[in-house]
C-alpha cells in the first residue's frame, strides 16, 4: 500500500486529466449531436409517437411479438377486448416503422391484404409527453439536480468540496448521456428516470468519501482514502453486478427495463471513474493546500 | 442469557405485518373464490334484480364458479342462444334470476389476490378515442384538448393515464385516453363532462372557471372543509365550502357588478339585491349572498359553497366531497373548450405482458441472492449478509403495503423506484457494516452513529432531487417520485435502524 500511496500522491493531479478529457469530448460531441438532431437524446416511441395499426383478428400477441420484433422498430402488440365477453376482438401493432412500409410488412406477415375501415385501422399516434411537457420534466430534471446541490452545500458548508461532489455527478450523468448516444439508444420516459436515478448512486458514495476525508481524523489522509474506497467500491460493484445480473434477466421480455438498466450501470461505471479519481484528486488537492497553508 | 430484542427491531416486525395485511386483506383475498361484478348499467335486467356493483358471483345455475375463466366458459357455452334461458347468480347474500338469450349485459373480473393495484403498463384498462361533438378539430386544437384533458384528470387524481393525440388515414384528429383500473363507464362518465363553470350575478358573468380568472384554489384543510350534515326529507345533505383567489381582472369585475347593486336589510344582515349564482355545464349549483360590506369593493377571495346528497349521511358526505373536488378542479383547470364524444370504448390489454410482473420478481431475487453472495465473500459474515437480504426484503414488502393503503397503481415506474430504494438501500447497509468495524477505540454505537450521518446525508440530497418531479410534466414520473420517496424514508426510519440493531448484535 505504500508504494501505492506514494503513487498517486505523485500523479492524482494528472489522473485528473482523464476525466476532463473525456468530459471535453463529451460536450463537443452533444454540442454536434444538437446541431444535428436538435435534441440532446435520440427518442424512442413514447416521446415521439408512432403508427398503430388495429387488425380485427384474433392472434396470439407473445407470438407475434416474436414474429415482427425485427420487422418492425419498436414494437408494442396489445389485444383488445370484447367488454362482457372478454374475447380478444383485435390487436393492436405499434410501431415507430412508417405507416406505408408497416402495412406492408404487416400484409407479407398475415398473407392477406389489409383494407382500412373493413379489416384495420390505421392511426397516427403523437407523443405520450407533448413537446412542452417534455421541456417540462427537462427543466424539472435541472432543478432537482439544483436542489440536490443545495443540500450537498449545507452538508458540507466548504466550496471546494461541495463542489467536487457536484461535478462528479454531474459527469456521471453527462458521461452516460453521451454514451447513451452513441450507442444510439432511443430513449424513452423510462429511460430519463434512469438518468434521475443516477444522480442518486452517485452522490452517495461520493458523500461517503468526503465526510470521511473532512470530517474524520483518524489515519493519514491516503488511509482514509483507502477505507473510502474499499467501502464505496463495494457499494458500486453490489449495485453495478445486481443491475447486469437483472438486466441478463430482463433483457429478453422488456425493453423498458433493459433500458433502465443499462443506462444505470454505464452510469455506475463512469461513477466509479468520477468518484474515485475525479472526486478524489480535487478533495485531496483540497486538503492538502488547506494543511500546507496552516 | 440472550438480550430482548430492541424497540427498533419490533418496529420492524410491526410495519411488516401492517403491510402484509394491507396487501392481503383479512381474510387473504387470494383465499376469496368467485368472480367480483365490476360494472352494470342500472337499465340492466340484473340490476333491476337486485345485483350491483361489488357484488361477489359465486356460481350460476348451481356450477361454482373459482375464477374468470370459469365464469366466461359457463356463459359462452350457453350463448348466443335461440331461447331465452334461465340464469340463476349467486353471490353472498342473495340470489338473481333472469331470463334471457344473450350474454348478461355486466363485466366481471377476477378478485384480485392483493390489494396491489397495477398501472396501465402492467394491468391494461380503458381506453378511449374521443372527438368534439359537432365540430372537426385541427392538430393545433387536439393538442390544446389532450394538454388540458391530462391536466385535469391529473388535477382529478388519476395518475395512471395516458392522454395523446391520434390522428387517421383521413386525416381526422383525436384524442386517445387510455385509464388503468377503470371501467369503461367511470371514463365516460369522466369524459363526457365538460365542466363549463360560470359565475354570475344576474345576466353578466364575473368570472369562469381556469387560471384567467382564478388565480389560487383552496384545497388544504384550512380553506376547504365539510361544513357539516342534516337530515333532508329524502336522506342527507351535507354542505362543503372552500376559498378561491380571484385574479385582479376578474375582481373588478366583481366590484363593477356590485357596485351597481342595492342593499336588501334581513333579519340575517345585510345583502346586496343579487346573488352571485355559480353554474356548472349550464346548470346552477348554488347561489351565493353577497354581503353588504363587499358592494363595489375589490376582493379577491372568494368563498365557493355547495352541497352533495345521500341516501345515508356517509353517502353524502362521500358524494359532497367528489363534488368539491369536481368544481375544484373545474376551476383550476377551465372547462374544455369542446363538448366531447366518444368513439370508441374498449378494454385494453397493458403494454407488458402477464408474465411481466413474475420475471421482474425472478430478476429482483436473482439480483438480491448476488448482492448478498458478495457481501458474504467481502465480509466473511454469513449473518451479515442474511441480515442485509432480510432488510431488503422487509423494505419491498413494506413499500408494497403503503402502495395498497394509499391506493397507489404501480406501473413500470414505481417499479423502477422501488429498485432505485433497493439499490441505495443496499448501499447503505454496506456503509454500515463498513463504518462497524472499523477499528478504533470508539464504541460500536458511536461507530453506527456516524454512519448514520452519511445515510441522512444521502437522503436528502435524494428526496429533494425528486421533489420537483411530482409536477413537471404532467405528472408523468410522479410514480417514480412517490415510490422512492416512500421506500427511502422506510429505510431511513425504520430498516435501516433495524439493521443497525442486527449488526449491533452480531457484534456483542
Amino acid at each position: 500500500m505504500g508504494k501505492l500511496s506514494k503513487l498517486h500522491d505523485k500523479y492524482y493531479k494528472v489522473l485528473l486529466l482523464i476525466p476532463i478529457l473525456i468530459l471535453v469530448f463529451c460536450f463537443i460531441y452533444l454540442g454536434f449531436f444538437y446541431s444535428q438532431t436538435g435534441d440532446i437524446i435520440h427518442k424512442d416511441i413514447s416521446l415521439t409517437g408512432g403508427t398503430s395499426v388495429t387488425m380485427y383478428i384474433q392472434a396470439d400477441k407473445i407470438q407475434l411479438e416474436q414474429d415482427l420484433a425485427l420487422k418492425l422498430k419498436d414494437l408494442n402488440v396489445r389485444e383488445i377486448y370484447d367488454l362482457r365477453t372478454r374475447e380478444q376482438k383485435a390487436i393492436i401493432i405499434e410501431t415507430t416503422t412508417d405507416g406505408e412500409e408497416a402495412k406492408l410488412i404487416l400484409e407479407e406477415h398475415f398473407g392477406f391484404e389489409l383494407i382500412e375501415g373493413e379489416n384495420s385501422n390505421f392511426e397516427f399516434t403523437g407523443s405520450t409527453l407533448s413537446n412542452s411537457f417534455y421541456k417540462q420534466l427537462l427543466i424539472a430534471i435541472l432543478i432537482a439536480f439544483l436542489f440536490m446541490a443545495i443540500v450537498i452545500f449545507i452538508l458540507f458548508r466548504t466550496a471546494i468540496p461541495s463542489t467536487a461532489v457536484i461535478i462528479s455527478a454531474f459527469a456521471d450523468i453527462l458521461m452516460t448521456l453521451v454514451l447513451i448516444d452513441i450507442l444510439g439508444m432511443k430513449i424513452s420516459t423510462a429511460g430519463i428516470v434512469a438518468f434521475l436515478m443516477l444522480i442518486g448512486y452517485s452522490v452517495d458514495t461520493d458523500i461517503l468519501l468526503t465526510t470521511r476525508l473532512l470530517k474524520r481524523k483518524e489515519g493519514t489522509l491516503n488511509h482514509r482514502i483507502f477505507k473510502s474506497f474499499k467501502t464505496g467500491t463495494t457499494m458500486t460493484l453490489t449495485s453495478l453486478v445486481a443491475m447486469l445480473i437483472a438486466l441478463f434477466v430482463v433483457r429478453s421480455f422488456s425493453s423498458t427495463l433493459t433500458q433502465i438498466f443499462m443506462v444505470i450501470s454505464i452510469g455506475l461505471a463512469f461513477d466509479l471513474l468520477n468518484t474515485w479519481v475525479t472526486n478524489v484528486s480535487i478533495l485531496k488537492w483540497y486538503v492538502l493546500s488547506k494543511e500546507k497553508r496552516q | 442469557m440472550k438480550k430482548p430484542l430492541s424497540w427498533k427491531i419490533w418496529l420492524l416486525i410491526i410495519f411488516l405485518i401492517l403491510s402484509l395485511l394491507a396487501i392481503f386483506g383479512m381474510p387473504p383475498a387470494f383465499l376469496q373464490k368467485g368472480v367480483i361484478v365490476s360494472s352494470l348499467e342500472q337499465d340492466s335486467l340484473l340490476y333491476s334484480q337486485g345485483m350491483r356493483q361489488g357484488q361477489i358471483i359465486l356460481s350460476i345455475n348451481d356450477n361454482p364458479i373459482s375464477d374468470l375463466d370459469e365464469y366466461h366458459a359457463i356463459l359462452s357455452s350457453m350463448f348466443p342462444s335461440e331461447e331465452n334461458l334461465k340464469l340463476t347468480f349467486k353471490t353472498k347474500s342473495e340470489e338473481d334470476i333472469i331470463l334471457t338469450n344473450q350474454t348478461p349485459d355486466i363485466i366481471v373480473e377476477g378478485i384480485p389476490g392483493t390489494r396491489i393495484k397495477l398501472g396501465l403498463d402492467l394491468a391494461g384498462g380503458s381506453r378511449a378515442l374521443v372527438k368534439a361533438e359537432n365540430k372537426t378539430l385541427n392538430a393545433k386544437e387536439i393538442n390544446d384538448l389532450v394538454a388540458i384533458t391530462s391536466n385535469r384528470l391529473n388535477e382529478f387524481g388519476l395518475t395512471d393515464l395516458k392522454v395523446l393525440p391520434v390522428s387517421d388515414l383521413s386525416g381526422d384528429h383525436f384524442m386517445l385516453i387510455e385509464i388503468a383500473g377503470a371501467t369503461p363507464k367511470d371514463l365516460k362518465k369522466l369524459i363526457s363532462e365538460q365542466g363549463k363553470f360560470e359565475a354570475k350575478i344576474g345576466e353578466d358573468v364575473v368570472f369562469i372557471g381556469g387560471n384567467r380568472d382564478v388565480a389560487s384554489v383552496g384545497r388544504d384543510a384550512q380553506n376547504s372543509r365539510i361544513e357539516g350534515c342534516d337530515r333532508v326529507e329524502e336522506g342527507y345533505v351535507c354542505r362543503f365550502s372552500f376559498s378561491i383567489t380571484l385574479s385582479g381582472d376578474a375582481a373588478k369585475k366583481h366590484a363593477e357588478l356590485t357596485d351597481a347593486l342595492s342593499v336588501n336589510a334581513t333579519p340575517q344582515g345585510n345583502y346586496l339585491s343579487e346573488k352571485l349564482d355559480l353554474y356548472l355545464d349550464e346548470k346552477l349549483v348554488s347561489s351565493l349572498l353577497i354581503s353588504e360590506g363587499l358592494k363595489g369593493r375589490l376582493t379577491t377571495q372568494i368563498a365557493i359553497s355547495g352541497s352533495g346528497t345521500g341516501a345515508t349521511e356517509e353517502e353524502a358526505y362521500i358524494n359532497a366531497k367528489e363534488e368539491m373536488k369536481k368544481l375544484q378542479t373545474i376551476l383550476i383547470t377551465g372547462s374544455l373548450p369542446y363538448k366531447l364524444e366518444i368513439v370508441k370504448l374498449d378494454t385494453i390489454s397493458p403494454i407488458l405482458g402477464d408474465n411481466f410482473v413474475n420475471s421482474i420478481l425472478f430478476a429482483g431475487l436473482a439480483a438480491l441472492l448476488a448482492v448478498a453472495i458478495i457481501v458474504f465473500v467481502r465480509y466473511r459474515n454469513i449473518k451479515a449478509a442474511a441480515a442485509l437480504l432480510v432488510t431488503v426484503l422487509s423494505e419491498i414488502i413494506i413499500i408494497l403495503g403503503i402502495a395498497s393503503l394509499i391506493d397507489w397503481n404501480l406501473d413500470l415506474l414505481s417499479i423502477a423506484g422501488i429498485l432505485a430504494t433497493i439499490g441505495t438501500g443496499i448501499d447503505q447497509q454496506i456503509i454500515i457494516l463498513d463504518e462497524s468495524k472499523e477499528s478504533t477505540i470508539m464504541s460500536l454505537k458511536q461507530k453506527l452513529k456516524r454512519a448514520f450521518s452519511i445515510i441522512l446525508g444521502a437522503y436528502f440530497t435524494v428526496v429533494v432531487a425528486l421533489i420537483p418531479l411530482l409536477w413537471a410534466g404532467a405528472g408523468l414520473l410522479k410514480g417514480f417520485a412517490i415510490t422512492t420517496i416512500i421506500g427511502i424514508t422506510v429505510g431511513v426510519l425504520i430498516t435501516r435502524p433495524a439493521f443497525t440493531e442486527m449488526v449491533k448484535r452480531f457484534g456483542e
